[in-house]
C-alpha cells in the first residue's frame, strides 16, 4: 500500500513516515506542493496525505492540481493542517480533500481516516 | 454719620468687596458695559493678555481690545482681525465658552456671558495644565493599547513557533514509546510515556495562551451551525469521562432526550463545556460533578439552553470569585501548585460564553462546591424552517413576475446555482446564471442585473477581479455585490465595494434578508443621521439627499431617542458608535427593547475597531457595519437605496407609526 506523504517540514516528515512504515505502509515523500503534484503523477500512490501549509505551491492549491488531472483525481487526499479550525476544514474539503486531519498527528486516529479511504486495505 | 454718609459707605464697602473677589479668583475677569465699554476687570486678565496698563483705564470698547490683541498677534501670524472680531460679536448676546491657543502655547478657557441691565462679563481660565495633562493621558492609553495589540500578535506567533519543537517531542517519544512496547521494555516505555504526557500538557496550555492572545487581538472568529446538544454532550462525555474518574469521581449527566438543537459554535461550546468540566474535576474528589443541560422557554421570544456544572468541591469565597475570571490568576497563588493548569481556562471560557451572546456566572461557598452557569441564546431559531426547502434539482430561472428582482449568480460550482436557483426562485426573484468571472462581466454589461453574488475561487477571472472591474465601471459600480465565499477576508471585500459578506456554507435565509435589504430603492424615504461630528452629518445629508431621500440628523443618542419620539418612524438609521452622553450601542439597546421600532434597519457607521464582543453585539442588532476608514462615505449612496427599500418592502406604510 504506497502512500505520498507531502510535508516540508523535516521532522514531522520523519516522524510520520517512519510511524506510518512500521503499520504497513510504503511511503513515498515530497517536500512541497509541486514536488507532491509531481510524485502523484509519476508514483501514483494509493493515498496522500498533504500538509496544507507548503512552500512553491500550498496544498489546497496542490490538491486542486491533483484532482484536475485525470489520472490522478480518482487519489483520495487527506489534508493535515495544525489548527483545528473549521474554516480551515472547509477549505480543504473545497479544494477536493477527501478527508481532513489535524496535526500534531494522532496516530491511531489517521490511521483509522486512512483505512476508511482505502477499502481493499 | 448722616444717611448719605452711610449709603456712600455702603457702596464703597460694596466696590472693596467685589475688588477683593475679582482679584482673588484664579481666572481673569473683565466687564463690559452695555455700550460693550471695558469697565472693571482684575490683575489676572491684564496678566493673561498682557495686557499694558496704558491701554487699560481709558474709554476703550471690546472691539478696541479685540483689534489690539489682534493686531499684536494674539489670533496667529495670518488671521484676519476683523473676521476674528465679527465671529465674536455675533455670539456676545448668549453665554458661551471656547478654548484658544495663544501663540506662547499657552491654552486658555474664554466663557462669555450676557449680565442683566446690558453688557457682558469675559472670564478667562488657564486650561494648559489640563490640556497637558489630557494629552499625556491619551498618549499613554493609546501606547498601551498598541503595546497590547503587539503583544498579543506576539503571542500568537510565539505560540505557533513554540508548537513546532513541542510536537517533535510528543511525536518521537510516541515513536519510542512504540518501539519500546515491541521490544517489551516497560521501564523505557513508562519514562517515555511520561515525557509525551507533560508535552500535552504542555501543548494544551499553549493552545490556551493562542486563544487568548487571539480572543484581545480580536481575531478569533465564531462559526455559528446547527447542533444536536445530545451529540454534543456525548463528545463533551467522552472527553471528561477519564479526568473526572482520576479523583475517584461520578459524573452525572442530566440532559433531556428531546433537547433538541441550538445554533451556536459547536467547538467553542465544547471546549468551554471541557474547561468547566474538568476544572471541577480538579478541585473535588471522591464526590460528583454534574452537567444538567435543559431549555429556558421564553415568553415568545428565542429560546435558550442552559448549562449547570455543579461540584461537590472544595468551593471558594467570595474574594476568590471575584478574580476567577480575569487572565493569569487563579482562585489562590497556591492553587497552580496544588492543581496545575495556567487559569487560562476559564477566562477563555467567559470570553466565549460573551461571543457566543451567553452569560457564564458563578455561585460557590467554601467547602460546599460550586456551581457554573452558562445560558446561551439559540442564535437564529428563524432558520428551523430550512427543512421546508429540500435541496432538488435547479429551478427555472424565471421568477413569479416580470417585475421580480434580478440576481446574477457567479460561481464555478455547480452545486451552488442548484441551491440558490432553489431557494430564491422560491422567494419571487429572477436568477440569471454565469459559471465564470468572464462570462459574468458579459452578462452583466449586457443586461444589468439588480443583485450580483459572486463567488470568489474561479477559474479565469476570480472574483477579487470581477468586483475590482464592476467597481471602476460606472454602469456596473452601482450594482450591490453579495461575496460568497469559503475565504473570510471581509475587510478586503469592504474596501472594494462589496455591499455585504456571507460565508459559505449558504445560510439561506440570511441571504434572502440581504437581497431584501439590497432590493433597489423607492423615493420618499426618511434617514435618521446619528453623528456628533457635524462635518460627518453633513456629508451623509447630502449622500442621501443625493439617491433621493430625506435626511434628518441628531448630535447623539439622546437626541435620537427624542427624534424617534416625536417623529414617525424612519427607514434607515445611520448610527455612530462613540458620541457623548448616549453612545450607539446604548442606543441600539434601547431601541431593540421598544417594539415601536421593531424592523428599523440600523446601520452602523463607524472609526472604531470593533472587538469581537462588540461585533456580535452589533450583528445581532444591525444590518451592516461599514468602516469609515475603509470605504469613502460618499460611495455609501448605492448601497443606502438599496439597504432602505427593505423597510419599504416590510412596512408598506413606513410613516404611519405602527399600533
Amino acid at each position: 500500500m504506497k502512500i505520498l506523504l507531502v510535508e516540508d517540514n523535516e521532522m514531522n516528515r520523519d516522524m510520520l513516515s517512519r510511524r506510518l512504515s512500521r503499520n504497513g505502509y510504503e511511503i513515498v515523500i515530497a517536500v512541497d506542493g509541486q514536488d507532491g503534484v509531481d510524485k502523484a503523477l509519476a508514483e501514483k500512490p494509493q493515498l496522500i496525505l498533504m500538509d496544507m501549509s507548503l512552500p512553491v505551491i500550498d496544498g489546497w492549491e496542490a490538491t486542486r492540481r491533483i484532482k484536475a488531472d485525470a489520472t490522478t483525481k480518482h487519489i483520495p487526499v487527506i489534508a493535515l493542517t495544525a489548527h483545528a479550525m473549521a474554516q480551515d476544514k472547509e477549505k480543504a474539503l473545497a479544494a477536493g480533500c477527501d478527508d481532513f486531519d489535524t496535526k500534531p498527528v494522532d496516530l491511531p486516529r489517521l490511521v483509522g481516516k486512512i483505512k476508511a479511504l482505502l477499502p481493499g486495505d | 454719620m448722616a444717611p448719605k454718609d452711610d449709603v456712600i459707605y455702603d457702596a464703597q464697602r460694596e466696590h472693596q468687596l467685589l475688588r477683593a473677589t475679582l482679584e482673588n479668583m484664579a481666572q481673569g475677569v473683565a466687564m463690559y458695559d452695555g455700550d460693550h465699554r471695558l469697565v472693571t476687570w482684575n490683575e489676572k486678565f491684564v496678566e493673561y493678555l498682557e495686557m499694558p496698563e496704558e491701554f487699560l483705564g481709558t474709554d476703550r470698547t471690546f472691539s478696541d481690545y479685540i483689534r489690539y490683541i489682534g493686531a499684536r498677534g494674539e489670533f496667529g501670524e495670518n488671521a484676519d482681525i476683523e473676521v476674528e472680531l465679527a465671529k465674536r460679536l455675533k455670539v456676545l448676546s448668549t453665554a458661551h465658552s471656547f478654548e484658544r491657543t495663544r501663540p506662547d502655547g499657552t491654552v486658555l478657557e474664554v466663557r462669555r456671558d450676557p449680565v442683566p441691565g446690558g453688557g457682558f462679563i469675559a472670564i478667562y481660565t488657564d486650561i494648559t495644565e489640563r490640556k497637558r495633562a489630557e494629552k499625556l493621558l491619551l498618549e499613554a492609553k493609546e501606547s498601551a493599547e498598541s503595546a497590547s495589540k503587539v503583544k498579543s500578535a506576539f503571542l500568537a506567533n510565539m505560540s505557533h513557533e513554540l508548537r513546532t519543537p513541542l510536537n517533535a517531542i510528543i511525536g518521537y517519544s510516541e515513536l519510542l514509546a512504540e518501539d519500546a512496547s515491541d521490544r517489551g521494555d516497560e521501564p523505557a516505555l513508562k519514562d517515555l510515556q511520561k515525557i509525551q504526557a507533560a508535552g500535552k500538557h504542555l501543548l494544551g496550555l499553549i493552545n490556551d495562551i493562542l486563544d487568548l492572545s487571539k480572543i484581545e487581538a480580536g481575531r478569533m472568529d465564531l462559526y455559528l451551525e446547527r447542533i444536536s446538544l445530545a451529540r454534543l454532550v456525548d463528545e463533551v462525555k467522552t472527553i471528561v469521562d477519564p479526568m473526572v474518574h482520576k479523583n475517584d469521581n461520578e459524573l452525572v449527566i442530566d440532559c433531556p432526550a428531546d433537547i433538541g438543537q441550538l445554533n451556536t459554535d459547536f467547538t467553542k461550546l465544547k471546549q468551554c463545556l471541557i474547561n468547566l468540566i474538568s476544572n471541577a474535576a480538579k478541585f473535588t474528589s471522591k464526590g460528583t460533578v454534574s452537567l444538567r443541560v435543559s431549555r429556558l422557554a421564553d415568553g415568545g421570544g428565542p429560546s435558550q439552553i442552559k448549562f449547570e456544572i455543579v461540584d461537590s468541591g472544595i468551593g471558594m469565597t467570595e474574594e476568590q470569585i471575584g478574580r476567577l475570571f480575569k487572565a493569569f490568576t487563579q482562585a489562590d497563588s497556591s492553587t497552580t501548585r496544588n492543581f496545575g493548569g495556567t487559569g487560562l481556562g476559564l477566562t477563555i471560557t467567559k470570553h466565549f460564553c460573551t461571543m457566543m451572546g451567553g452569560s457564564i456566572e458563578v455561585t460557590s461557598k467554601p467547602g460546599e462546591g460550586s456551581t457554573f452557569t452558562v445560558v446561551l441564546p439559540d442564535q437564529a431559531d428563524e432558520q428551523r424552517d430550512e427543512k421546508e426547502h429540500p435541496v432538488g434539482l435547479p429551478a427555472a430561472t424565471a421568477g413569479r413576475t416580470s417585475s421580480a428582482i434580478n440576481i446574477l449568480v457567479v460561481d464555478d460550482d455547480l452545486a451552488v446555482h442548484d441551491v440558490l436557483a432553489q431557494t430564491l426562485s422560491k422567494e419571487g426573484y429572477a436568477l440569471t446564471h454565469a459559471r465564470d468571472g468572464a462570462e459574468a462581466l458579459e452578462i452583466m454589461r449586457k443586461t444589468p442585473p439588480d443583485i450580483v453574488t459572486l463567488d470568489v475561487m474561479m477559474p479565469k477571472v476570480d472574483g477579487w477581479s470581477v468586483l475590482g472591474i464592476m467597481k471602476s465601471e460606472p454602469e456596473l459600480e452601482h450594482i450591490p455585490v453579495i461575496m460568497l465565499t469559503i475565504v473570510d477576508d471581509r475587510n478586503l471585500g469592504f474596501s472594494l465595494g462589496a455591499s455585504e459578506f456571507m460565508t459559505k456554507p449558504i445560510d439561506r435565509n440570511k441571504l434572502i434578508a440581504f437581497l431584501r435589504k439590497l432590493a433597489p430603492a423607492s423615493k420618499d424615504v426618511v434617514v435618521l443621521i446619528v453623528d456628533d461630528d457635524a462635518d460627518v452629518r453633513e456629508i451623509v445629508s447630502e449622500t442621501v439627499e443625493g439617491v433621493g431621500m430625506r435626511p434628518a440628523t441628531a448630535v447623539n443618542g439622546r437626541a435620537a431617542l427624542q427624534w424617534l419620539e416625536h417623529n414617525p418612524r424612519p427607514d434607515l438609521i445611520l448610527l455612530d458608535l462613540m458620541m457623548p452622553e448616549v453612545d450607539g450601542f446604548e442606543f441600539l439597546a434601547r431601541i431593540r427593547e421598544n417594539p415601536d421600532y421593531d424592523g428599523v434597519p440600523v446601520v452602523v457607521l463607524t472609526a472604531k475597531e470593533l472587538s469581537e464582543a462588540e461585533r456580535s453585539f452589533l450583528a445581532e442588532r444591525t444590518l451592516l457595519v461599514l468602516s469609515k476608514s475603509a470605504q469613502p462615505i460618499g460611495a455609501l449612496g448605492a448601497a443606502l437605496s438599496a439597504i432602505a427599500a427593505r423597510g419599504r418592502a416590510e412596512h408598506p406604510h413606513p410613516h404611519e407609526r405602527q399600533p
